[in-house]
């Protein structure tokens, strides 16, 4: 057993918040944090990223990789988003070790440089509003008519499709077959003919999207892997979305605990009330849970492991612990606490009260805390699915 | 970053489950617990055999010279038993202060009896305060011609009753700052009288009444007036092998739930296909995993030498509360049969309840983590 990190580790950590603190323009962070998004300046930041390998390091060296370890790809996604550059990264985090692990070649070449590069950027299209948890319950048709599909159907909740370039679209082509079998997976570029994208405001203040396809039409080399096998390749890549970087809120608490030392109440130093005092101390005792949680599934992968309920462990107590984290704030904060960015008084510039509203969208997204615990239960401990 | 067990250390973890499966069945700990010494002198004499009572001492104490972290994997191999033993309060609380603040005379004549299993050792240290921080001990030694005498009250002092030397911290000059020694007391010595405590999971704990109690000046441990760091050290090793055996029984806790939800029927269905009862079940995992994680993160960095007053609070502090919410709801899916006495349940609750509260519960360990955060 050994738990630090190697000198080699330290050190890329290091060059990464260098870099993230040389690079993050203002007009960056405006974007990736504040929309939760991508925009022309972080576009260029990734680039920028993409140019030394970090939006994906554990790929081989032809696709744009750098062959590296999922250790050290966890460090450099974990310290971009200390800095607020978490924008999904839905191609480099989901849709390119999918098409690295399922795809032909054609689109390995096609697709795999440009994501490492930073060019282009992915949405995902699963949810639809009869198939959220229950994902195959999708349908969305795609039906083969010569060298194409023809697409027609709905999404919704599609973040990011509103500045990607490709969506990453579930849909059913087999209805005949049961439901876990019909579904193929689609590359799908979003500037084609048919598709009309509609702005869903979340509370968190950013966008996500409701897609229509009518009559998209869809070249058949953009069918990913095996036609039917969609399902079961969608929880594949579901594994590795759960692999949320810490550094969101590994910042909030240090700035928290800033705060707290300088701020005061009724004359006092915030950080002399022994419950502030413990709140701040029970939170970092989660956190360094979250943080042991999510570097195991790095060193399962670098076992050459598959990902199990460990996943799905990791991203309940994360979500839950920023529940936790964004209500201790609050509370800490006082009548503070919910003032909003521009705000004269809002401490810590708004973001508490920004982080809170987030925080919602996290025990839902990505697998709500009940679909997380039933993997647990029943993939992690054998226990039986109810009639 | 390595999160396995060396080869090594999973053979010692069967050896020692092995051992206690065949050597420590819970009908024996129920014995074990009724009886006035509160331990088996056979198991005691087995582990002297097995290496385990040296096992972290150099070789040339009589130790075997393995590391804290491989005694970690034997103390939650031992919350897994419910191992009714004064092993932490002998290795712990007495042999590893032995070896990291006595002098070279005390660790040649007491370190290989401590790992030939001559000698049993526990550290006196609570007061009526009963706070586990060093500032809090008022104890003094007043001096004689001899060396010292002591008068008062300490409480919470694991197997007093059958120790042979008691490491007694006392407060040997004033202020706040150092001052504090730890004193070899010998358990017959006049004046010295121990009682049982009664706490809930039946553990041999003991108030310690010193009348006069004589003690040599050759009895220091080590330097007059340097015991903090020993002690500090006692206590966060001793902090870590509680969160240790904690881990032990929630996973105790989780292998009886599962069993009992995957064969209880009603509603003509094992409970465990209804989600609710799912969902007690992954969180005992979750909490188990992450008090895992937590204690052997503590444990490699004392076993290192590593600063750990951070690890070892959010370790001590964390786990205590896992352990309990993993045991209330390894209780709530067990529905009535698991708070029947002759349910092995109502042991592990009742351990877990005790070892949150030994070497400071979530609230005092939130307190240290808040300083050893900078707050």
């Amino acid at each position: 057993m050994d738990f630090k990190l190697t000198d080699g580790q330290q050190r890329l950590r290091e060059e990464v918040r260098g870099f993230c603190l040389e690079h993050r323009t203002p007009e960056v962070y405006e974007e990736t944090f504040w929309n939760h998004g991508w925009g022309p300046a972080s576009r260029e930041f990734f680039k920028k990223a993409g140019a030394r390998g970090w939006l994906t390091p554990t790929w081989p060296k032809q696709y744009g990789g750098l062959e590296s370890t999922h250790v050290d790809q966890l460090i450099i996604a974990d310290e971009m988003s200390y800095h607020g550059l978490r924008a999904g990264m839905v191609g480099a985090g989901m849709a390119g070790p999918t098409i690295l692990r399922f795809g032909n070649e054609e689109q390995k070449q096609e697709y795999l440089p440009r994501i490492a590069r930073g060019e282009i950027e992915f949405a995902l299209g699963y949810t639809e509003p009869q198939a959220g948890s229950d994902l195959a319950a999708l349908d969305i048709r795609a039906v083969e008519d010569g060298d194409e599909y023809v697409i027609n159907g709905m999404k919704t909740f599609n973040t990011h499709c509103h500045f990607s370039d490709y969506h990453w679209l579930g849909a059913r082509t087999d209805p005949e077959a049961p439901k876990h079998r019909g579904v193929s997976l689609f590359i799908v570029d979003l500037k084609s003919p048919g598709i009309t994208i509609r702005p869903l405001w979340t509370l968190a203040g950013w966008r996500t999207n409701e897609v229509y396809y009518d009559n998209v039409r869809v070249p058949k080399n953009n069918l990913v892997g095996a036609r039917g096998r969609g399902f079961q390749q969608i929880a594949v890549a579901l594994d590795f979305e759960r692999m949320y970087p810490i550094g969101p809120l590994t910042r909030l608490l240090d700035e928290l605990i800033a705060y707290a030392k300088q701020a005061t109440s009724r004359g006092k130093a915030l950080v002399g009330d022994p419950i502030v005092r413990h709140q701040l101390a029970e939170v970092a005792a989660d956190l360094e849970v979250c943080r042991l949680f999510v570097f195991r599934l790095a060193w399962m992968l670098d076992q050459g492991q598959a990902l199990g309920h460990e996943s799905a462990m990791a991203k309940v107590f994360q979500t839950e612990v920023e529940h936790k984290l964004t209500h201790t704030a609050m509370k800490i904060m006082g009548p503070f606490g919910q003032l909003a960015r521009g705000s004269k008084w809002a401490p810590l510039h708004g973001e508490v009260e920004y982080h809170h509203r987030w925080q919602v969208v996290e025990t839902i997204y990505g697998g709500t805390s009940e679909i997380m615990r039933n993997i647990i239960a029943q993939r992690g401990l054998g226990l039986p699915k109810g009639a | 970053m390595d999160l396995a067990l060396s080869d090594d250390q999973q053979m010692l973890k069967e050896t020692a489950r092995r051992f206690f499966e065949k050597e420590c069945s819970k009908t024996l700990v129920r014995e074990l617990l009724e009886t006035p010494q509160g331990h088996s002198p056979d198991h005691w004499t087995r582990m002297a055999e097995l290496g385990w009572l040296g096992l972290p001492f150099p070789e040339q104490y009589g130790g075997a010279d393995f590391s804290f972290l491989d005694l970690a994997v034997v103390l939650e191999e031992m919350g897994r038993a419910l191992l009714p033993s004064p092993f932490c309060s002998t290795v712990l609380l007495g042999g590893y202060p032995i070896l990291d603040g006595g002098t070279e005379a005390q660790k040649v004549s007491l370190l290989p009896r401590v790992s030939a299993g001559e000698l049993i050792l526990t550290m006196a240290l609570l007061e009526t305060g009963a706070a586990y921080d060093p500032d809090d001990i008022t104890m003094t030694a007043e001096p004689d011609p001899e060396g010292y005498v002591l008068n008062g009250v300490k409480l919470f002092v694991p197997y007093a009753h059958l120790a042979d030397i008691i490491l007694t911290v006392v407060r040997s000059a004033p202020g706040e700052d150092g001052g504090l020694s730890i004193l070899l007391v010998d358990r017959s010595s006049p004046g010295l009288a121990s009682t049982l405590l009664k706490p809930i999971d039946d553990a041999k704990l003991c108030e310690l009444s010193f009348h006069g109690v004589r003690v040599p000046r050759g009895n220091v441990l080590g330097e007059l007036n340097g015991a903090r760091p020993v002690i500090e050290k006692a206590l966060a090793r001793a902090a870590v092998a509680e969160c240790l055996q904690m881990v032990g029984a929630g996973q105790v806790a989780l292998k009886l739930s599962v069993e009992h939800v995957s064969s209880r029927v009603q509603f003509g269905q094992p409970v465990g296909a209804f989600q609710a009862v799912q969902h007690h079940c992954a969180n005992i995992a979750t909490d188990l995993d992450g008090a895992r994680f937590l204690s052997y993160q503590a444990a490699w960095r004392l076993s290192e030498g590593l600063p750990s007053a951070r690890e070892v609070a959010m370790a001590k502090g964390w786990v205590s509360e896992a352990a309990l919410r993993m045991l209330s709801r390894a209780h709530q899916v067990h529905g009535g049969v698991g708070f029947i006495t002759e349910h092995d349940l109502t042991l592990f609750f009742r351990r877990v309840n005790a070892a949150a509260i030994a070497y400071g519960g979530s609230s005092y360990q939130y307190g240290a983590l808040a300083r050893a955060l900078g707050m």
